[in-house]
């Protein structure tokens, strides 16, 4: 084989060579061209796919935005009529009853008045009752406005206007130092008059009735605890106080409709805290709230 | 006629009862002598701003409206809202006097430019008392430009 010969069979095995890599680059590139068109198109499917589910989710909001908002207007519009409809034949029912007492007595026997009595008794009750509804649901449908508030402060002035209604009772009130946090100081003051009215209510049969008001700083945030020595209740049935008209004693032995523990409830849920109860029959009861620590400052 | 004196009172109320019951405790307080009742906002209207103005001189406009809001054909508020923008009847005091512890009733019938907002007592005692000091408040006390 001349040197010639053996040069052109190495140049036809380079040609060979290149073609070859010529033609795999181009077929590479052709699948790669391919692959990426696929590619592409996949991801074009895919957003095409987000875009149409971002469209049903956004038109699922709406919906549900609309239906909340249906169901919100609903819930005004109920607790306007409980606040006019039902007030105003209330009204009719006391006043009528009320001067068929004062102008016709001497036309009704004594059990006849006695009846007549327990009429406008429970019309006053059923008026408490709506009222108190009414601020139930107001408590849920306010805007929480937030500030620094000054808990003893607060306790102590609700103690203080609690005391002043009700010279004749000598009611011990020993309010320990509490922490400040942020909250609705309207709100949160509710939360006081309900507590230290409720226990001013519950000492009622004691002879030294005592009120302790104490707070714990933890991790969750601050704990406000208000601890009575009277009547106490009955464990088993802790849950229960906190739902609204939900009475552990008879409806004559205390006053009250049964809301104010609800009201409690729901403002401190508001606040993202939690409300508990201990207790136990004859032997006083604490009630104890918590609110977290403000997220931002 | 049959309203030689005056009016002093306008009563504003659809519900006999809630009308009977209010006549009574402005009877209670001697205040229901000359208390004109119209039953509905056009009524009202037709009283207060009638088309012909010699007829309103007629009667001349009362020392006090007592106004319920949830009224047929034409609402408190309405009667509110038109009452406070004539020139004649502005300063006439409009009480409202309704069952309605709505905060967005009281609102708005504030920024209308009412004298004042009173929820009418469930308790019937209650009820003649407020009746009874609004009336002396406003036919005795109070002043307006005449």
């Amino acid at each position: 084989m001349g040197r010639s010969e053996a040069a052109t069979v190495t140049h036809s095995t380079m040609q060979r060579a290149v073609l070859l890599t010529g033609g795999l680059l181009v077929s590479l590139n052709v699948s790669m061209v391919l692959l990426l068109h696929a590619a592409l198109r996949r991801r074009a499917d895919a957003q095409a796919e987000v875009v149409a589910v971002n469209r049903s989710l956004e038109r699922r909001l709406a919906e549900h935005t609309a239906a909340l908002e249906a169901a919100n207007h609903e819930l005004e519009s109920f607790s306007y009529s409980v606040s006019h409809d039902l007030r105003a034949p209330l009204r009719s029912i006391d006043g009528f009853s009320q001067i068929l007492l004062d102008e016709h007595a001497d036309q009704l026997n004594a059990e006849g008045q006695r009846v007549l009595g327990a009429v406008v008794r429970n019309v006053k009750r059923m008026g408490a009752i709506i009222d108190d509804l009414l601020a139930f649901s107001r408590v849920g449908r306010r805007e929480l406005e937030h500030r620094t508030v000054d808990m003893g402060r607060l306790a102590r002035s609700v103690a203080d206007e609690l005391r002043a209604a009700e010279p004749a009772r000598d009611v011990e009130f020993d309010i320990g130092s509490l922490h400040s946090v942020s909250g609705d100081m309207n709100l949160l003051r509710q939360v006081w008059v309900n507590l230290l009215s409720n226990a001013m209510e519950f000492t009622r049969p004691v002879e030294q009735p005592r009120i302790e008001v104490r707070c714990e700083k933890g991790e969750g945030g601050c704990r406000y605890t208000v601890r009575d020595n009277g009547v106490g209740f009955d464990p088993a049935y802790a849950d229960k106080l906190f739902q609204p008209f939900q009475r552990l004693h008879a409806g004559t032995q205390f006053e009250g409709t049964g809301i104010g523990l609800a009201i409690v409830a729901r403002i401190v849920q508001r606040h993202g805290g939690q409300v508990w109860a201990d207790g136990a029959l004859e032997a006083g009861a604490t009630f104890g709230f918590s609110i977290p620590e403000a997220r931002n400052g | 006629m049959m309203h030689p004196d005056p009016v002093e009172i306008l009563l504003v109320d659809d519900d006999p009862d809630d009308i009977e019951l209010t006549l009574r405790a402005l009877q209670r307080h001697d205040l229901a002598n000359r208390v004109r009742v119209v039953r509905d906002g056009v009524e009202a209207l037709a009283y207060l701003l009638p088309d012909d103005p010699d007829l309103a001189q007629a009667g001349g406009l009362p020392k006090l409206v007592l106004l319920d809001l949830k009224l047929p054909r034409v609402d408190g508020l309405e009667v509110l809202c038109r009452l406070k923008a004539a020139a004649t009847t502005r300063s006439v005091p409009i009480v409202v006097l309704t069952s309605s512890r709505e905060e967005r009733d009281m609102i708005r019938s504030y920024d209308l430019g009412v004298n004042s907002y009173i929820v009418k007592p469930v308790d019937f005692e209650q009820f003649m008392r407020a009746v009874g000091d609004l009336g002396l408040y406003w036919l005795f006390l109070n002043q307006v430009p005449r």
